[in-house]
C-alpha cells in the first residue's frame, strides 16, 4: 500500500510540472480488469457509453490513477491513506486540472473503481461539493447532490445493521457540514421565486420535498439517534467503563464512523435551527455535550469553530451577553493559538472569515454589556471594528454600526417554507410583494433589543461622575423628563443584570443572573446613589508574563552556542540588553491557563 | 427571578410534554393539539412555559397548514409578561412570512394585532409602563382585551410581576404616586398589592423595598484570584529545564 501511495504520489508531482496533458493515454490500470464491465455497460446505452468514453479519454492518467488508489483506500479502510488522498491528493488535482470545471462524472469513472456503488456515492458527494464551492451549481446539481445525500444516508442508516466502513472524522464531519449548507444555499436560492426558468419553475413545483426542512432534520436525527450518541456522552460523563459504554450504544455506536457521524449531527442541528430562527431549541440540542477545549468536537477544527460561533451568536439572540462573550473569547484565543499550524489548511480561509464574523459580534456584544475585556481579543477588536465600536456605545445614533455588523456577522438565515411553487396565481402574488428577507426579519428583532437599550451609555457617563444625584438634576442635565428618566434608570438596571451560565455547569440553557456592570445605582425616592466597582492591580498576569518571558531568555541562552573568545568583552549591563529582547521569536511558548478575574 | 434552568424545564411541566419538548415528537404534526390544549392550560391556570409554546411555532413553521391566529396571539401575550427576558422576540423570529391568502375566507386577527402586541412588548422592554397601561387601556387595544387577555388568568397581575421585578431592582424607596402609575392602581387597591409583597409603607406614603441583591449597592474592588492548578504549566516548564 505504502508504495502504491508513492507511486501515484510521484506521479502527480511530475504531472503537475507538465504542461501539456495527456490526453488519450488511459487505461492500463482499468484496461484488463474491467473490460466485460464496459461491455455489458455498451448493450445498455451505446450513446452514453461512446459520450462516456470519449469523457473517460479525456482523464489524465494521474486522476485515473489518484481515483484507483483512492477507492482501493477505501476499500482498505485504511485511514492514513483515505486521509491522504482526501486532504492531499483531491485538492492537489482540484488545482491542477479542475479549478474551473467539474472533476469527472461519476459514472464515466465508474469502471475505474469496479462500479462499486459505494465509492461513487463518496466520490459524488465530492463531486458536488466541488461545485458548490468552486463553480455554480445549477438546478440538476442542487437536486442531484440532494439525491446523492439522501443515498449516502440511506445506506448508512438502513443497511441491514452498521456497514463496515470507515472514514477520517475530517471528512466525516465535512459531510455533515456540506449537508447543511447545500440546503442552506438551496434554501436561499429557493427563496428567490424571480428569474427562474421553465424548467426551474417546473422542477421547483414538482420537487416540494427535495431539500426539505424535515428531511434534513431527519437524517440529522436518525445518525443522532442510531449511533446513541447522546446516551453515549452522558455514560462517559457519569464514567462508564468501555464494556459499559459499549453495552449502552450498541452496535452502531460503537464504531466510530456512527458515532462521529451522531455527533457532528448535533453539532450540525445547532446550526440548522440557529439558520431557521430558533436559537432556544438550537442550544437545547447542545444540552449533552460540553463547552470545553477537551470535547470531542475539538478534534475536527472547523467543527470546533462552527460550534462556537454558533453558540455564542444563540446566546446573543438570548441576550446573555456575557455567555456570548465568553464562547468568542475561548474560541478567537483558541484560532489565535492554532494560527501558525493551520496557515496551510485548505479550511484556513474559511475559518479566518468565520472568526472575522466573531470579533464583530464580539464587538457589538461589549457595547450591549460591557466588561472587562480579554487584552488580547479586545486588541483585534479595537484595530478591525474600532469605528463601529466606538458608534455602538452611543446610543441611538449608533444603530446603523449595530445593523451593519449584525448583517456582517450573523448566519445565513433561510426561511422554512418555499414559495409557492405548485401554484402559478400565489407565485406571482409572492413575486410581486416578496415577504421581508429572513435576515431582515432577524435584523429588526434585534434591533429593537438595541433601541431598548439605546439611553443607557449616555446615563452611564453621566452617572460614573457622581457618588450621589438628584434625578430631578440629572434629568436637566440630559434635557429629559424626569420621569421618562426614571424609567430609563430601570432599564440600565435590567441591562446590567443577565443570565449566565455558573462554573460551566451543564445544559447550555441553564444559568443564574448575575450582575454584569462595574457601575451600580439604586434610588432612594428621588436621589440616585451610585457605586462603581474597580479592579485591583492585577499582579498574576504580570508574574506570569515575565516568568514566561525569563524563561524564554533561559531557554535561548542555553540553545545558543557558546560565545567565541572576545578580546574586548562588553559591560554586563549591555550585553543583558540583547539578550532580553531578541527571544521573542525563539524559544518555546509557555502556555497557562487564563489568568481570571475573580 | 426564576433561574434559567427553571424557565427551560418548568416544574408544572407534565411528562408527556417534557417528552414533546426534548424529543422528536416535537415535529409530528399530529401533536401540535396536545401543545395547543397545554397552552390553554397555561393561559387559565397562570402557568408559564415557554419551551412548550416555542414547540407550536416550531410545527407551524414547519407545517403552515396548522397556523392557529389565536394560538400565537395567546403565545405572545403570555411571552410578553416574560419581560426583559426575550422570549417575545424568541416567538416572533419562528413567525415565518406567512404564506399569502391561506384561508381567505378566514379573517386572521393576527396582522392587525401583531402591532399593537409588539408596542406593548417595547414599552415593557423599556420600562415604560405608564405608557404600556395607558395604550393597554386604550380604544385601540380593545379587541385584545375582549378577545384575548381577558380569557388569560392574571394577565393584568403579571404584567404587574414585571413591574415589581423592575422597582425592587432599581429602588430602594418609592413614591407611592410614582409606584402608582407603574402598576396602575391606586388607593385600597394598591395598599392591598403592596402588602402582598410585603412592601412598608412610611408616614409620607413613600414604600420601603426591603434589601435584596439588586438594590444593595456597595463598591467592590475586584481582586484577581490565581489557583495554583493555572500556574502548573508554567512551573512544570520551569522545573523541567533547569
Amino acid at each position: 500500500m505504502a508504495q502504491q501511495r508513492q507511486h501515484w504520489e510521484a506521479d502527480l508531482d511530475e504531472e503537475l510540472q507538465d504542461v501539456d496533458l495527456a490526453i488519450g493515454n488511459y487505461g492500463q490500470v482499468y484496461d484488463d480488469a474491467q473490460q466485460p464491465r464496459i461491455d455489458e455497460a455498451t448493450l445498455l446505452a451505446v450513446q452514453q457509453q461512446m459520450a462516456q468514453q470519449a469523457a473517460f479519454s479525456q482523464i489524465p492518467d494521474v486522476v485515473k490513477r489518484f481515483i484507483v488508489h483512492f477507492h482501493q483506500a477505501v476499500l482498505n479502510n485504511d485511514l492514513a491513506e483515505i486521509t491522504v488522498a482526501y486532504e492531499s491528493g483531491w485538492n492537489k488535482l482540484t488545482e491542477k486540472f479542475y479549478s474551473k470545471t467539474e472533476w469527472p462524472e461519476a459514472e464515466v469513472i465508474a469502471p475505474l473503481v469496479n462500479d462499486d456503488q459505494i465509492f461513487l456515492i463518496l466520490y459524488r458527494e465530492l463531486y458536488y461539493r466541488h461545485v458548490y464551492s468552486r463553480l455554480q451549481p445549477d438546478i440538476d446539481d442542487r437536486f442531484h447532490s440532494y439525491e446523492n445525500s439522501c443515498e449516502l444516508f440511506n445506506y448508512l442508516l438502513n443497511s441491514d445493521g452498521p456497514v463496515p466502513l470507515e472514514l477520517p472524522e475530517q471528512w466525516l464531519w465535512d459531510i455533515i457540514d456540506e449537508f447543511i449548507y447545500q440546503f442552506q444555499s438551496f434554501c436561499v436560492w429557493r427563496s428567490k421565486a424571480k428569474n427562474k426558468t421553465e424548467e426551474e419553475l417546473q422542477l421547483l413545483a414538482e420537487g416540494s420535498q427535495v431539500w426539505s426542512s424535515y428531511s434534513v432534520l431527519n437524517v440529522l436525527y436518525s445518525l443522532i439517534q442510531k449511533s446513541k450518541i447522546n446516551e453515549h456522552i452522558v455514560a462517559l460523563q457519569e464514567g462508564k467503563s468501555k464494556e459499559e459504554i459499549a453495552e449502552i450504544v450498541g452496535e452502531y455506536g460503537v464504531r466510530p464512523l456512527y458515532r462521529m457521524l451522531g455527533y457532528f449531527s448535533i453539532i450540525g442541528l445547532l446550526r440548522v435551527h440557529s439558520l431557521l430562527g430558533d436559537f432556544t431549541l438550537a442550544l437545547k440540542v447542545m444540552e449533552n455535550v460540553e463547552l470545553n477545549q477537551k470535547s470531542t468536537f475539538t478534534r475536527v477544527t472547523a467543527c470546533h469553530v462552527t460550534t462556537y460561533y454558533y453558540v455564542g451568536f444563540c446566546y446573543i439572540m438570548l441576550h446573555r451577553y456575557p455567555d456570548a462573550i465568553r464562547a468568542f473569547v475561548s474560541i478567537l484565543n483558541f484560532i489565535l493559538r492554532m494560527r501558525q499550524y493551520h496557515t496551510r489548511s485548505y479550511q484556513y480561509d474559511q475559518i479566518n472569515k468565520t472568526a472575522d464574523r466573531m470579533y464583530a459580534l464580539f464587538a457589538v456584544c461589549n457595547a450591549l454589556s460591557p466588561t472587562r475585556l480579554d487584552d488580547n481579543i479586545s486588541n483585534i477588536v479595537k484595530e478591525r471594528y474600532g469605528e463601529q465600536f466606538s458608534k455602538m456605545s452611543r446610543g441611538e445614533e449608533g444603530i446603523p454600526a449595530f445593523e451593519e455588523l449584525f448583517l456582517y456577522a450573523c448566519p445565513k438565515f433561510i426561511s422554512a417554507n418555499p414559495p409557492p411553487y405548485e401554484d402559478p396565481e400565489l407565485l406571482a402574488a409572492y413575486v410581486e410583494d416578496p415577504p421581508v428577507e429572513p435576515a431582515q426579519r432577524h435584523l429588526a428583532l434585534f434591533l429593537s433589543d438595541v433601541r431598548a437599550q439605546a439611553p443607557v451609555p449616555t446615563l452611564r457617563s453621566f452617572l460614573k461622575l457622581y457618588a450621589s444625584l438628584d434625578a430631578k438634576k440629572l434629568s436637566n442635565f440630559l434635557d429629559a423628563d424626569e420621569e421618562e428618566l426614571v424609567q430609563q434608570m430601570m432599564v440600565m438596571k435590567q441591562s446590567s443584570r443577565s443570565v449566565s451560565r455558573i462554573d460551566n455547569e451543564k445544559g447550555l440553557l441553564n444559568g443564574e443572573t448575575i450582575s454584569t456592570s462595574d457601575l451600580d445605582f439604586v434610588i432612594d425616592v428621588n436621589m440616585v446613589h451610585i457605586a462603581e466597582s474597580t479592579v485591583g492591580r492585577r499582579y498574576a498576569g504580570w508574574f506570569i508574563r515575565n516568568t514566561e518571558h525569563a524563561q524564554r531568555v533561559y531557554d535561548t541562552i542555553k540553545a545558543s552556542p557558546l560565545p567565541a573568545y572576545n578580546k574586548a568583552p562588553r559591560k554586563p549591563a549591555e550585553q543583558q540588553q540583547p539578550a532580553a529582547s531578541a527571544p521573542r521569536t525563539g524559544g518555546q511558548k509557555v502556555a497557562w491557563g487564563g489568568a481570571k478575574v475573580a | 427571578m426564576v433561574s434559567a434552568s427553571a424557565w427551560a424545564q418548568p416544574p408544572t411541566r407534565t411528562e408527556l410534554i417534557e417528552n414533546l419538548v426534548s424529543g422528536v415528537d416535537r415535529y409530528n404534526p399530529n401533536n401540535v393539539s396536545i401543545l395547543e390544549d397545554y397552552l390553554y392550560h397555561q393561559i387559565r391556570s397562570e402557568e408559564y412555559d415557554c419551551l412548550a409554546n416555542l414547540a407550536i411555532l416550531k410545527l407551524y413553521q414547519f407545517n403552515p397548514d396548522l397556523y392557529n391566529p389565536d394560538v400565537v396571539i395567546n403565545i405572545l401575550i403570555k411571552a410578553l409578561t416574560s419581560s426583559p427576558f426575550p422570549d417575545f422576540n424568541l416567538c416572533i423570529s419562528l413567525l415565518d412570512e406567512r404564506p399569502i391568502g391561506l384561508n381567505p375566507d378566514e379573517p386572521d386577527p393576527l396582522p392587525t394585532l401583531l402591532p399593537l402586541i409588539t408596542s406593548l412588548h417595547n414599552l415593557l422592554q423599556q420600562c415604560r409602563f405608564p405608557a404600556f397601561w395607558s395604550l393597554y387601556l386604550s380604544e385601540k387595544a380593545e379587541s385584545l382585551r375582549d378577545n384575548y387577555t381577558v380569557e388569560c388568568v392574571g394577565f393584568e397581575d403579571a404584567v404587574r410581576r414585571v413591574v415589581v421585578q423592575a422597582v425592587n431592582a432599581a429602588f430602594k424607596r418609592i413614591s407611592g404616586d410614582r409606584l402608582s402609575t407603574y402598576l396602575n392602581l391606586s388607593g385600597d387597591d394598591l395598599t392591598a398589592f403592596v402588602k402582598n409583597l410585603g412592601w412598608d409603607v412610611d408616614a409620607s406614603g413613600v414604600y420601603v423595598i426591603p434589601p435584596n441583591p439588586d438594590n444593595q449597592i456597595v463598591s467592590t474592588v475586584v481582586q484577581e484570584n490565581i489557583q495554583l492548578p493555572q500556574l502548573t504549566k508554567i512551573i512544570t516548564h520551569a522545573a523541567q529545564t533547569v
